[in-house]
């Protein structure tokens, strides 16, 4: 799949506004239930802020009021610091992206003409107009020549990304995207939001996200708002927070038992101090191997045979070591080779697989860096850092 | 047949008289049997010119003026929930009138014209155009209009930007079932004095000779086509993006 990675200067004169909430609330009649109760949040700009909970806990309310196609019963959101009341609908919202699950693109307009939405209402140069679409095209990673087609030629993933290019067309101050990727199957899902993550790394929108996933909340949250029926926001702070010390009951319900898992999909390799194997070279005599083992620290039991340029080869077994010296081909093979960048959910699934103790870890040349284990994981897990003790049983993946 | 045109000759008959057949062709003459004279359809051809064009001009002011008023009764019902039943309702009463009777209950008070004619004929299009565009409108997807409102649009930009172009397909479907049951009702657009095919049927020696009537059904049924072929050409051209589909 192309991605956005051909991104021009589209955003050298681009902004992002913070938004701020301010006991903003929706009740459905005058003395009615709350939609959204008192929701006083801060989202810095060029963050993207997850508002996450189960159905009925007004989170595509909370979103709505952003851009006023839901009015607020009472309370305040700031949208650069000026209140969404002072701003004429049609106004403010063409200066806010919208994103919705069922896309809502235009059935009877050109791919074109519906990234070009925003800018005709802006009443822009239909040369701008053309320019700006050619550029969204191709910063979503779609074929320029696609811009003449209607929506339905298109696949759903393909029209996911178009709705995200017309969203950020008017190059808007704040997007607000309603289970934008929800419809999509699992695969293009994961793609759409990688491609999503390295696009707002270069944009760098403040953005509203709403989703019901709280594996998608992680992934893709700076900050996560977990809402809960009746619109009573129960934590509002960083994956990584959540996580490790969720505020209340509902929160720790909510992420789920298996939350020390859910962190290591958001740490890498590098994050955690790795082992050192002992490391031996083809033909080095087996005695100094022998004597670096005999060494009470030792943290891996097996000698690491590398390369000239320390790139691992395998492991070498006891048999190995009888020898006078170390032989080029080792007894062990070298078992799963974890890369420093992967994440570290992904590792333990490599180690598990593997059926290996023991990974090696290698840098982008290939140089060995360490080892990872099993045991280095679960200890992580089981650190009063992790936060972990009342699940550990559970959690830990193997004895 | 019989009894029909026993009835509205005396009043029918002043105007249309001079319409009423004198079959010259001769060669079928007295032999009711004989289902079609082509000898005497080759001799009378002519005779038809008028009251088709007559019957044209009938059916296209009407369509014209029956659209504009369903449309506008649909676009307010759209805005104003409560005021499509009553509407559906109105224009259900109208369209369910006997068409010679809604002309004749019509004679007293505009009288005898092409006036008359075609209030009634404007009439009864108006409930299948009114029902057309409104389903047309209910069927617009919510994520289009949503997104369209989310990203800026005014009702007015919503409406005429894309729930209309979005509707097309069913107000042009209404257009359709409302101009071929009009170009058939027009024929009897005779009843209130406003000519047409009907005089070319109306006549009792015609009920005898059934060769007029079949070739005014073979006019009207042309007619029927050629506004069609008009308007799917049209639909073909107003909505390109149904045509477009996954290659």
């Amino acid at each position: 799949m192309p991605t956005g990675e051909a991104a021009p200067d589209i955003q050298s004169q681009s902004g992002a506004s913070s938004v701020s909430y301010e006991g903003a609330t929706k009740r459905y009649g005058s003395s009615g239930a709350f939609a959204v109760d008192h929701l006083t949040l801060e989202v810095p700009a060029g963050e993207i802020c997850v508002l996450v909970g189960p159905s009925g806990c007004g989170k595509t309310t909370a979103m709505r009021m952003v851009n006023r196609t839901v009015e607020m019963t009472e309370g305040d959101v700031l949208v650069g610091g000026q209140s969404v009341h002072d701003r004429e609908p049609a106004q403010l919202r063409r200066e806010i992206g919208y994103v919705i699950q069922q896309i809502g693109l235009f059935p009877h307009r050109t791919i074109a003409e519906n990234i070009g939405a925003v800018p005709q209402l802006l009443g822009w140069k239909k040369d701008r107009t053309r320019a700006r679409t050619t550029e969204l095209l191709e910063l979503i990673g779609l074929d320029p020549e696609l811009g003449d087609r209607y929506p339905a030629q298109l696949s759903g993933g393909q029209q996911q990304r178009v709705g995200v290019a017309r969203a950020l067309a008017a190059d808007p101050l704040v997007m607000l995207m309603d289970e934008p990727f929800g419809a999509i199957d699992p695969i293009n899902r994961e793609r759409l939001q990688n491609q999503f993550l390295r696009l707002q790394a270069e944009i760098q929108k403040t953005v509203l996200f709403v989703t019901h996933d709280i594996d998608e909340a992680i992934k893709m949250g700076d900050r996560i708002a977990i809402l809960r029926e009746g619109g009573k926001v129960e934590q509002y702070a960083t994956p990584a927070e959540i996580l490790m010390a969720p505020a209340t009951e509902f929160v720790e319900d909510f992420v789920g038992a298996d939350r020390a898992l859910k962190r290591l999909a958001l740490m890498r390799v590098s994050d955690i101090d790795l082992w050192e194997a002992p490391l031996a070279h083809v033909g080095q005599a087996t005695a100094e191997v022998r004597a670096k083992l005999a060494d009470p620290d030792v943290e891996v039991p097996y000698p690491l045979l590398v390369d000239s340029e320390r790139r691992p080869l395998g492991w070498l077994s006891a048999r190995d070591l009888e020898a006078e010296t170390v032989p080029s081909a080792p007894d062990s093979p070298l078992g799963p080779l974890l890369d420093r960048d992967d994440v570290m959910r992904d590792a333990l699934a490599d180690l598990l697989q593997g059926e290996a103790q023991y990974a090696a870890v290698v840098d982008h040349a290939g140089r060995i860096d360490g080892v990872l284990s099993v045991e280095i994981i679960s200890e992580f897990l089981a650190s009063p850092q992790a936060k972990t003790e009342e699940h550990s049983a559970v959690e830990r993946p193997h004895g | 047949m019989a009894s029909l045109a026993a009835l509205p000759l005396a009043v029918v008959g002043q105007v249309e008289k001079g319409f009423i057949q004198k079959r010259t062709g001769s060669a079928c003459q007295g032999k009711p049997s004989h289902l079609f004279c082509f000898d005497w359809a080759r001799e009378n051809i002519d005779r038809y010119g008028t009251p088709t064009l007559q019957q044209l001009e009938l059916v296209a002011i009407s369509i014209v003026i029956g659209f504009v008023v369903a449309f506008a009764l649909a676009l307010l019902a759209h805005r104003r929930r409560w005021l499509r039943p009553p509407l559906l309702a109105g224009t259900g009463i109208l369209y369910a009138i006997p068409s010679i009777s809604f002309f004749l209950l019509l004679l007293p008070i505009t009288g005898r014209s092409r006036e008359t004619a075609i209030i009634a004929l404007s009439a009864y299009t108006l409930q299948i155009i009114f029902r057309n565009v409104t389903v047309g409108l209910d069927n617009v997807p919510a994520s289009a209009t949503d997104s369209a409102r989310g990203m800026g649009m005014t009702e007015r930009q919503v409406l005429w930007r894309v729930e209309i172009p979005l509707a097309t397909p069913e107000i042009i479907g209404g257009l359709r079932i409302a101009t071929v049951s009009t170009i058939a009702i027009a024929t009897l657009a005779v009843f209130a004095g406003a000519g047409g095919l009907g005089t070319q049927i109306l006549g009792e020696a015609n009920l005898t000779f059934p060769t007029t009537i079949l070739i005014v059904i073979g006019i009207v049924m042309a007619m029927a086509f050629f506004f069609d072929a008009i308007l799917l050409t049209i639909q073909y051209y107003a909505t390109p993006w149904r045509r477009a589909r996954a290659s």
